[in-house]
């Protein structure tokens, strides 16, 4: 056996913000690692005591890749703490934004951030390589190129709600300050069809919605891809036959346990937003899906625990949930990766531990029979999970891509449901008291606690979906998900860890998220805030 | 053929994804048509870990030739001043920022962020950060007043929370084309070709404004914003409604105020309790006027508009 190598990562780029990573090889296979968040920004300084509706300005800004997310999550819980009525186009108006937003993100996440890996001299051997060149190549790849363009198009949807993507704050208590008008509604669905004729259906899919719709099970799916060299030779057939053939379903799993919050509440079901009433409202349920057992089960937020074993923060190394915690940082943040070595904190389920958060954890709720009758269900990702193994870096990948269709088919609801006629906004009154609010963004679960006081914000906390997965050890010295996703990644070549970057990226991980807030003069931490 | 390099501190990514909204040119036409070589970016770079380390010397020391250096995020410099809250490729990225601004041609700093510190430096501004040549409107900020480029220019702001794609993409042309020596700057650095219309120019709302007739909240299809709803379209800089963003609309089109995110004080009151999408008055009279009018002027001005309003500017005007 050779010498354990250890290799320290800084940067990992194209993750979005400053992640660092170290792992240990031996033999050629990671075999131990720890991801480190390395950036603070003092968002929650700034919003105590501000403005109760501050959060709807500051939050978006605190991600640029998820602001329609954090708009939705800030919204949603001063509607809880307000009590508010939010009128079904209100609804509807909502979640188009949210939707648009994470359309934008397939076509640039994909090709921008994680697709160009496939380029890697790594790959020379692969029959498949200077195909991936000729699509996948940044800035000149025939994809990468039309992909990267396309992105902008969904979120044009935004503008005409919001008036700008990114850091629009249209949805506010009560509603939207948008009334859309028949010809934006009428320019969205042109804008939705441009997406779809000049790359859903023919780079992506190389077929119509319809005939992949038809995919129920990973048997439909091989059927689908020998139907015809349209299919095979499609984005998405291409990236599968190359992601088997290069290896990428040996290695990536993670933690095998899921976590989402849902997301997309029904117009019709909640107009009267209360925190206990969400999991019943929204059409796409959450849960948490725990890989090793098969079982299914709701998801609430007051099963959050967070550990700081392991985190920049004196504060014992028992878990807390997110209401009690008393944060105190340590006085200077050296690496330690026996002992403390990032600023995200270690998420956890009271009773299932660590969870990944992201499209592949909700697309394995989506396969389950729990939640209500008339939420959607949609086993194909979950029958992959299990004819193939369970849960690798191609899977999660391919569970991202499969939601496109889906999200579309969404939008094009929203679309038919607006009544231009009826109310976008309802007045309403402002109060102090307590609210949370949640969405998927589509890297993942995102919610937003907030408590307003004196008509001021007492606290405002935030649970974002990198939080969840990038996480240090925890107090049973439990690993992150994606520092357990790293276990079993081979790397060919030490000077250039591709394999790293594949596993981090495959997690669309966002370090801009993950952000804590620090008196920098006393060194005190002023509250708690993390982004995402 | 010019050589790109796009950094982010704290920031939130806002304006690369900004960025990456662009059309005409497109972030890859910048590099197909117009021969932008970008060396690195984070989201979009494909060098990680020690590769990149070494091209970021190799653009200090000269030996990679550094025409354009893009800063996106404010330069952070807590705790104390050491920066290491801020820690990239391997040392405080303030470090980096210094010494590839001193190497660059050209220095742009994107968002409010990267020019006046934008809403981490709020107070009590936590992160101890600033922006390149500004904190806020005080001049001076991470690389002092008199910090100037090898090109001679001090730090082109580029600001907004965050930035058009036209507004990047066009200073990036103007470059690559050789008209760099034709990029004008007002006294916050930032260019004129933008930012020297106000956000109100063009907006669909202008008649409303004109006949005081005031949307008293949201969801209406009539009616100024400015009266009630705290919009700062007639104090702010930006050409938001005549470069329409994500190509078919603007904020104050679709019924948002202007929050006025190009001027330094962005976020305006910093957001104390009371001043969030409300008009601060004083006995009726809007404490921030237009640009330029004075209060009697302001009074005289409104109650003749007001007695001149016709029927129809109540009604549904699809404004938006």
């Amino acid at each position: 056996m050779s010498a354990v190598q250890t290799l320290d990562i800084s940067p990992v780029g194209r993750v979005e913000g400053d992640l660092d990573v170290r792992v240990e090889i031996a033999n050629g296979v990671v075999t131990n690692a720890w991801t480190q968040a390395e950036l603070f920004r003092g968002f929650e300084v700034i919003l105590r005591d501000k403005d109760p509706q501050a959060g709807l300005v500051v939050t978006p800004r605190a991600c640029g890749i998820c602001g329609a997310s954090h708009l939705t999550c800030a919204a949603w819980a001063l509607d809880t703490a307000w009590q508010t009525e939010v009128p079904r186009n209100a609804i509807l108006a909502r979640n188009l934004g949210q939707i648009v937003e994470s359309l934008q993100s397939q076509p640039r996440y994909f090709y921008g951030l994680y697709a160009i890996d496939l380029t890697n001299k790594k790959y020379r051997g692969s029959p498949f390589y200077d195909e991936a060149c000729r699509r996948f190549a940044p800035f000149t790849g025939s994809s990468y190129e039309r992909g990267v363009t396309i992105s902008g198009k969904p979120v044009e949807i935004y503008a005409l709600l919001g008036g700008q993507w990114p850091h629009s704050s249209y949805m506010v208590p009560g509603g939207v300050m948008c009334a859309p008008t028949l010809t934006d509604i009428t320019r969205a669905w042109a804008i939705l069809e441009y997406f779809k004729v000049n790359w859903l259906e023919p780079v992506w899919l190389g077929c119509t919605l319809e005939r992949y719709e038809q995919i129920r099970s990973h048997e439909d799916f091989l059927a689908w891809l020998d139907e015809s060299p349209r299919h095979a030779d499609s984005d998405l057939g291409f990236y599968w036959r190359m992601g088997l053939d290069i290896g990428l379903h040996r290695y990536g799993g993670g933690v095998g346990k899921y976590v989402s919050w849902g997301y997309l509440p029904h117009e019709d079901k909640y107009q009267k937003p209360t925190i206990d009433g969400r999991n019943a409202a929204v059409i796409m349920k959450g849960g948490v899906y725990d890989g090793t057992r098969d079982t299914h089960v709701v998801m609430d937020q007051k099963f959050c625990r967070e550990n700081l074993a392991h985190a920049w923060y004196d504060e014992g190394s028992a878990d807390q949930h997110p209401f009690h915690r008393v944060t105190r940082p340590v006085a200077k943040n050296d690496s330690d990766f026996a002992g403390k070595y990032s600023w995200a904190s270690a998420v956890s389920h009271a009773d299932f531990g660590r969870l990944e958060a992201g499209p592949f954890a909700r697309q394995l709720v989506a396969g389950g029979p729990h939640g209500e009758p008339w939420q959607h269900q949609d086993p194909l990702i979950l029958d992959m999970y299990k004819t193939m193994g369970g849960a690798s870096l191609h899977l999660r990948q391919i569970a991202r891509m499969h939601e496109t269709i889906k999200l579309y088919r969404q939008a094009e609801r929203c679309l038919r449901e607006f009544k231009l006629n009826d109310p976008w906004y309802i007045k309403p009154k402002e109060r102090d008291g307590r609210g949370w609010g949640a969405t998927e963004a589509i890297r993942g679960a995102l919610c937003h606690w907030i408590e307003v006081k004196d008509g001021k914000i007492k606290n405002y906390q935030i649970i974002a979906p990198t939080t969840w997965n990038v996480g240090p050890r925890d107090g049973a010295q439990a690993r992150g998900p994606i520092e357990e996703a790293l276990i079993g990644a081979p790397i060919a070549d030490a000077s250039d860890p591709v394999e790293v970057g594949h596993v981090a990226r495959s997690f669309d991980s966002c370090l801009v998220c993950t952000v804590h807030a620090h008196d920098a003069r006393t060194g005190d931490e002023l509250a708690r805030f993390r982004i995402g | 053929m010019a050589n790109l390099l796009w950094l982010q501190g704290g920031a939130c990514s806002g304006n690369t994804m900004s960025f990456l909204n662009a059309e005409e040119p497109s972030a890859c036409d910048l590099v197909t048509d117009f021969g932008i070589n970008i060396l690195w970016h984070p989201s979009l770079g494909l060098e990680l870990g020690d590769n990149l380390q070494k091209l970021l010397r190799d653009c200090v020391s000269g030996a990679m030739p550094l025409d354009i250096f893009v800063f996106e995020g404010t330069v952070v410099n807590a705790p104390n001043g050491s920066g290491e809250w801020n820690r990239f490729a391997g040392r405080p990225m303030k470090q980096w920022v210094r010494e590839l601004a001193d190497a660059a041609t050209y220095v742009v700093a994107i968002g409010d962020c990267a020019t006046w510190g934008g809403i981490p430096a709020m107070a009590p501004n936590p992160s101890e950060s600033q922006g390149l040549q500004f904190l806020k409107r005080q001049h001076g900020g991470f690389l002092g007043k008199d910090w100037k480029s090898r090109s001679g220019l001090p730090v082109i702001n580029v600001p907004g929370c965050p930035a058009h794609p036209d507004w990047i993409t066009q200073m990036v042309v103007a470059i690559a084309t050789g008209r760099g020596a034709d990029i004008g700057l007002d006294e916050f650095q930032r260019p004129k070709t933008f930012f020297q219309s106000f956000t109100q120019t063009g907006c669909t709302r202008n008649m409303h404004f004109a006949y005081k007739v005031s949307a008293t909240e949201f969801g209406q299809r009539k009616g100024c914003l400015f009266y009630d709803l705290g919009c700062r379209g007639p104090m702010t800089h930006s050409p938001c409604n005549r470069i329409l963003w994500n190509r078919v609309s603007s904020k104050t089109r679709a019924g948002m105020p202007c929050l006025g995110c190009t001027e330094p004080e962005f976020p305006f009151f910093d957001l104390a309790p009371g001043t969030v999408f409300k008009t601060q008055t004083v006995m009726g009279v809007p404490k921030d006027l237009p640009l330029g009018v004075d209060k009697k002027g302001y009074i005289s001005l409104t109650a003749a508009a007001k007695n001149a309003a016709p029927p129809w500017a109540e009604q549904d005007l699809f404004v938006v």
